[in-house]
């Protein structure tokens, strides 16, 4: 097991070379960044080459790959291409708060979804199975950014009229916080708006995906094995069933995990949450090169590493999987 | 005659599907004395899995459902016990072996745990390393090297002829009074086939089980089962015990069966297969469900419009369900040799 995962972590180097390449390949050559520089009518020619030389944008691109990579792994992805701001510390303040909120979503819509999903299977054509599907279908249609606006709209109104204040509609937190449990209940109240909206869409998938794994499980042959032996349904269903049909869902889970990294950008967008998504919407708009690549950097290595996470997870459940 | 252990009554089993109502076993009724083997043949969705897997409502349920019958197992009628009761019923007093082993063994779990766990189920109070204990030795009766190094594998460890075994094992874990073994042998090569067999009379000898083996192999009926049931489209056409069906087959469904089977003392350049399909369960034909392949029938009003009921044949044990068994007076089934060699 050891070996291999150090095999699989040597395996990842290459790759992670290569996306390195391409990712500064790709958005070097998307955009221009010093194209409002070279629209302004004030600066000269010969003030925009000198800015344009010392900036390293007159050398071919893999010369400029090279700066990058020394910049990158010497200096934690170096700077903004103007104003000299550190992108490392914003990376990961933002990524903190991504993690916040996008966790709870993803580990809340897990748990429900498996719930549901599993019950869905046990029951299945009850009313409570034919009630859930049709709910998933709707949650799976909906478009994030409409069920965040509605959200927004529901919760405006009840202030409105009885002037409670449920949850927030936006940003991280109030201005003054205060601490402790407060400062926790004034973070709840911010982030439970895009957690629901999240969560609506992850359930309405994990719960279908749980019932289809677990609905075939229940089928199988061992389950009626294990039936026949005289087992009391609770353990068929815990022990026999349950486990087996989880293991699909692992790998799910774990891809997920990874994602989780890019934040939600149309969520967090809405809600003006200071994310990884929000973060690199304002960067593409900003049109500056090395925020989008450390970003783009980091979520790869991320989802490299789930990956991995997943392949181990998929043995550590399933015995059949044996790594060496 | 002694009493039987297992009586089993007009049991109809129902399937209802999107094209409509599958009648799966119609009203059949057998009996099962202690320490036989009863063998059920049929070709494949004759109903002779279903009418033994819906004893213990093993069958999936919707679309399943036993709509009709009695099975009476020491004096109780299983199709109406409680779930409790019927728990206690499935893996102690009745076991089950199943068709396929690479399937029916639980991908996740050590053999060990499944073994156990039959044991544990029947008795709550039994110590872990005594279950172990009766775990590696019911491996080592069914014939599994290394029982100790055995028991704490996963079922992918195990070889498709070892899974049988271990199976075997967990079936016998509680000496269960009947043993149903459902095509034990089929998912498996003629070498490991032949093993399966001898563990499977050692089993029975283990527990003096009486044992219903449910299978489409002729061979296998020949080798292990005292008495035979043959059923057709979900009604058992006949019945007798091993010798009598196989010397002097009265129903022209068995004899259609066993001329079917290649014979290795005759050059023979095709097999004979029985003509047409069995009919569709769905809508069956009125009179006897065998008449449209019937080489017997030859068009006769009787076998169109009227259904033969199951009835001895002069007096005997011997039951078949043909208007017209008499007719094969003097037919004899071509396994006589081997019947011979083999019993």
């Amino acid at each position: 097991m050891l070996t291999y995962i150090i095999r699989r972590v040597l395996y990842s180097i290459p790759v992670l070379v290569a996306t390195s390449f391409l990712i500064f390949t790709f958005v070097s050559i998307s955009g221009d960044p010093l194209g409002r520089l070279r629209a302004n009518p004030n600066i000269s020619q010969q003030r925009f080459h000198a800015i344009e030389h010392s900036k390293n944008l007159d050398r071919p691109i893999v010369v400029r790959y090279g700066y990058w990579v020394h910049d990158a792994v010497t200096n934690q992805f170096g700077t903004t291409l103007f104003g000299q701001r550190k992108i490392w510390p914003d990376l990961q303040r933002v990524m903190g708060h991504t993690l916040q909120f996008v966790l709870t979503a993803i580990i809340l819509s897990v748990l429900i979804g498996v719930a549901i999903g599993v019950y869905s299977a046990l029951r299945q054509y009850s009313p409570f199975d034919y009630a859930t599907t049709t709910i998933s279908f709707v949650g799976f249609a909906t478009p994030v950014f409409w069920l965040a606006l509605m959200l927004q709209v529901v919760v405006v109104n009840i202030f409105l009229k009885w002037h409670v204040r449920v949850f927030y509609t936006s940003g991280l937190s109030s201005p003054f916080p205060g601490h402790g449990l407060h400062w926790l209940m004034d973070r709840v109240q911010h982030l439970a708006l895009p957690v629901i909206a999240l969560c609506i869409l992850g359930v309405a998938g994990y719960s279908r995906y749980m019932r289809a794994s677990m609905l075939e499980v229940l089928n199988s042959d061992y389950v009626r094995t294990a039936r026949a032996k005289g087992l009391i349904e609770r353990r068929v269903v815990m022990k026999h069933a349950f486990r087996n049909a989880l293991i699909p869902l692992i790998t799910l889970v774990a891809l997920d995990f990874g994602a989780i990294f890019a934040g939600a950008v149309v969520t967090e967008t809405i809600f003006t949450l200071d994310g990884m998504g929000f973060y690199f919407i304002n960067a593409l708009q900003a049109s500056d090169p090395y925020p989008v690549m450390a970003w783009l950097m980091v979520v790869a290595t991320m989802v490299i590493a789930f990956n991995l996470i997943a392949d181990i997870l998929y043995g550590v459940f399933d015995p059949r999987i044996r790594y060496d | 005659m002694p009493e039987p252990l297992l009586s089993i009554r007009d049991l109809v089993v129902e399937f209802s599907t999107e094209d409509g109502i599958v009648q799966a076993v119609d009203g059949i009724s057998y009996d099962l004395y202690p320490g036989e083997t009863l063998g059920i043949v049929g070709e494949s969705g004759s109903g002779k899995s279903v009418s033994t897997m819906s004893l213990l409502g093993l069958i999936p349920q919707p679309p399943g459902k036993v709509v009709r019958g009695e099975a009476f197992y020491k004096g109780k009628d299983i199709l109406k016990v409680s779930k409790k009761e019927l728990r206690h019923i499935r893996g102690n007093e009745i076991a089950l072996i199943f068709q396929d082993p690479m399937t029916s063994l639980n991908p996740v779990l050590k053999i060990g745990a499944q073994i156990g766990e039959a044991i544990k189920t029947h008795h709550p109070d039994e110590k872990d390393d005594r279950i172990k204990e009766r775990g590696i030795q019911l491996l080592r009766i069914v014939g599994v090297p290394n029982p100790d190094r055995r028991y704490e594998q996963y079922p992918h460890e195990f070889s498709g002829g070892m899974r049988q075994r271990a199976m075997i094992a967990m079936s016998i874990a509680n000496s269960p009074s009947v043993l149903i073994a459902d095509e034990p042998t089929t998912a498996l090569d003629v070498t490991i086939q032949a093993q399966i067999l001898q563990v499977l009379k050692k089993a029975q000898d283990e527990t003096h089980a009486a044992t219903i083996l449910i299978t489409h192999d002729l061979g296998l009926i020949a080798e292990l089962a005292d008495r035979v049931i043959v059923m057709y489209a979900g009604k058992i056409v006949e019945l007798g015990d091993v010798h009598t069906i196989f010397e002097s087959p009265r129903h022209p469904y068995t004899v259609g069966l066993m001329d079917s089977l290649p014979k290795l003392n005759v050059e023979e350049d095709w097999l004979r297969p029985i003509p047409g399909q069995p009919p569709s369960l769905i809508s069956r034909p009125p009179g006897c469900p065998f008449h449209p392949r019937c080489f017997l029938s030859q068009g006769r009003v009787r076998c169109r419009e009227e259904e033969p009921p199951l009835r001895p044949i002069a007096g005997t044990a011997h039951l078949t369900a043909c208007h017209f068994a008499e007719e094969l007076e003097g037919h004899t089934g071509p396994l006589v040799e081997s019947v011979g060699a083999g019993v």
